[in-house]
């Protein structure tokens, strides 16, 4: 129980320096005024842009200090205020921008690591099985391209072939189409996180299940008569799949990583792309809520993989 | 940054010892990359900025051709000119970035896993800090907030290079710490500096140099989704950014794909080439894998 309770602790900590990190970073090197006020901010020797600069920072409480100014927006935050955003009217709602875009990135995330998983265990499988040979160095040679085609070289690639020579896919994402075209729309996007992913977990599990392949129990099962098959998928497999685990919810930051890129080169407004819009535009209290979103997930997703590994292997809980 | 950390380093036992054809001719390939980001302005290349128009092929972008070998883009300008000027901040910045991280974060991993306590424990909190954002977040936050010239985007990219290389350098340390020959020098009355740089720095520096060129790949991709989203060196040509002019508007890439496979391909073998010479590397020097 101690264990849980120090690592939860311990996870709190770093989300609140992350936070204060990136609290400081936007209002110590960024000016928020400019973007409210616009050319205004700058002037300051006119006496009636200086009482415009005055009322806009009461309004978004920048005459604060800088630490009182953490606390509130701490506070608030916590209680699932994420404040307004930057702009002249201070709308929309920053939590109504998250709430609206959130689904699309998750549903992206989800979809790139529900290819890369079901990409690479058959990949793994059967490439462990046929370990040295020609298809297999042939394959070792593919996962080393595909992990040194950096995403948005690869989203152009596939956009291009599928989309415009193929015309198999739609060039973007429609926001108010239904649900199952919205979904088809994702598919491109989702390989273009999906697929380098899937080039990693297919060499660590391929190492894994070769190890695995070398045991006494896969010789019992094969002197007993078994298909390669039956082998690979019902004795095999289960036994190799402990890192593998471990890499694919690791992993999962990564993927949103991707999303940035993969959103904007498709036009999916999810929380990827509006972090690159929104830290363009300075609007500080989207870019920061956006980041607490992702590093929380990041957090808690890493959270839950050594949780489950003190499952698995109590010795872990020293 | 660790996705190209986790390839596996099964080769086969009798390639071990050998680097190979294939190590060679990345190496080549990187010569040449580095041959040309060195001595650009001095090659009898076009102008980057010219427009060369030519009205008997009616409006640009032209195909490529014996005259543009790369073809041009919208405003008639040399691709292939701009591509190889573009080598030049791709691979400063990718090479300055890890140099940057390594001096850093090696440092800092080598005293944390050397003395071990509190030094330790404040460095490893802030390595896993740094580690909480993705990367591509923390750079993309760190270099919309500032002046982005070719030090301050190294910088940044080098930052996130820290804390990586930090782990890294630190379980290398502590695989060294206790071994015998530290404790005879200590025994001897040699000093902590001495035994950092004399004893243990000569066994960490090997492994860690030989990752260095998969962290230069890391780097050079983190700079060309900066460059591609707008956020790299301010001035200047970046693969990146060639990728983004060609794609922005999918008219462009459908009627003109060159624009930008000519520099996707650039970048591609350069990354390859990285990865596969540092992986080879790393095989060769036998480094284990050491957790993360």
């Amino acid at each position: 129980m101690r264990y849980y309770v120090q690592r939860v602790a311990l996870a709190i900590l770093l989300l609140l320096a992350v936070s204060m990190l990136t609290f400081g970073a936007l209002n110590v090197l960024g000016d928020p005024l400019f973007n409210i006020l616009g050319p205004v901010a700058g002037d300051v020797n006119n006496p009636d842009s200086i009482k415009m600069i005055e009322v806009a920072k009461r309004e978004f409480s920048l005459d604060r200090p800088l630490p009182v100014r953490y606390a509130i927006w701490l506070s608030d935050f916590v209680r699932g205020d994420f404040g307004v955003t930057f702009s002249s009217t201070g709308q929309p709602p920053v939590s109504g921008v998250i709430s609206e875009r959130l689904p699309r990135t998750v549903t992206l995330v989800a979809m790139a690591q529900f290819f890369a998983i079901f990409v690479s265990i058959p990949w793994a499988l059967i490439t462990a099985s046929r370990a040295g040979k020609v298809s297999d160095r042939i394959s070792t040679l593919n996962a080393f391209f595909l992990v040194a085609m950096p995403n948005f070289a690869l989203a152009v690639i596939l956009k291009y072939v599928f989309s415009i020579k193929l015309g198999w896919m739609p060039l973007t994402y429609v926001a108010d189409d239904p649900l199952r075209s919205r979904l088809f729309q994702m598919i491109l996007p989702a390989l273009t996180i999906g697929l380098p992913v899937a080039a990693v977990y297919q060499r660590l599990l391929r190492t894994d299940i070769i190890t695995t392949l070398q045991q006494d129990f896969i010789l019992l099962a094969r002197t007993k008569g078994l298909s390669r098959p039956r082998i690979l998928l019902l004795h095999a497999l289960r036994p190799s799949l402990f890192s593998f685990i471990t890499v694919v919810g690791l992993n999962t930051g990564a993927l949103i990583g991707g999303s940035i890129v993969s959103e904007t080169v498709f036009r999916i407004p999810g929380i990827g792309s509006t972090l690159v819009e929104s830290v363009l535009r300075n609007d500080f209290p989207v870019v920061l809520a956006i980041v607490m979103i992702v590093a929380s997930s990041f957090v808690v997703i890493n959270l839950l993989v050594d949780f489950a590994y003190t499952l698995i292997d109590p010795r872990v809980r020293r | 940054m660790s996705t190209t950390n986790n390839s596996a380093g099964n080769q086969d036992e009798v390639a071990k010892k050998k680097l190979g054809f294939g190590f060679w001719l990345c190496v080549s390939w990187l010569a040449l990359m580095v041959f040309i980001a060195l001595f650009t302005p001095l090659l009898p290349l076009k102008s980057p900025t010219s427009n060369f128009l030519d009205s008997s092929q009616g409006r640009p972008p032209y195909a490529p051709s014996w005259k543009h070998w790369f073809g041009t883009d919208k405003d008639a300008r040399d691709v292939f000119s701009r591509t190889m000027h573009g080598a030049r901040i791709s691979l400063t910045v990718g090479f300055s970035a890890i140099t940057a991280g390594f001096l850093i974060g090696g440092t800092i991993g080598v005293i944390s896993g050397y003395f071990r306590g509190w030094i330790d424990r404040v460095s490893s909190f802030v390595f896993v800090v740094l580690l909480s954002f993705p990367s591509l977040v923390l750079a993309i936050l760190l270099t919309s907030l500032i002046e982005r010239s070719l030090l301050t985007v190294s910088l940044v990219l080098g930052l996130l290079s820290i804390a990586p290389v930090g782990r890294l350098a630190r379980a290398a340390t502590m695989q060294y710490a206790d071994r015998e020959f530290v404790l005879a020098a200590r025994q001897i009355g040699a000093k902590d500096r001495h035994i950092i740089i004399k004893e243990i720095l000569p066994n960490v520096a090997i492994p860690m140099s030989s990752l260095a060129l998969l962290g230069m790949a890391v780097a050079v991709v983190a700079e060309g989704g900066l460059a591609f989203l707008g956020l790299s060196v301010e001035k200047g040509i970046t693969w990146g950014g060639l990728i983004q002019l060609g794609s922005d508007a999918s008219k462009t890439l459908e009627k003109a794909p060159w624009i930008s496979f000519f520099p996707i391909l650039m970048l591609f073998l350069t990354v390859l080439s990285l990865n596969f010479a540092g992986d080879r590397l790393r095989t060769y020097f036998d480094v284990k894998e050491m957790t993360l």
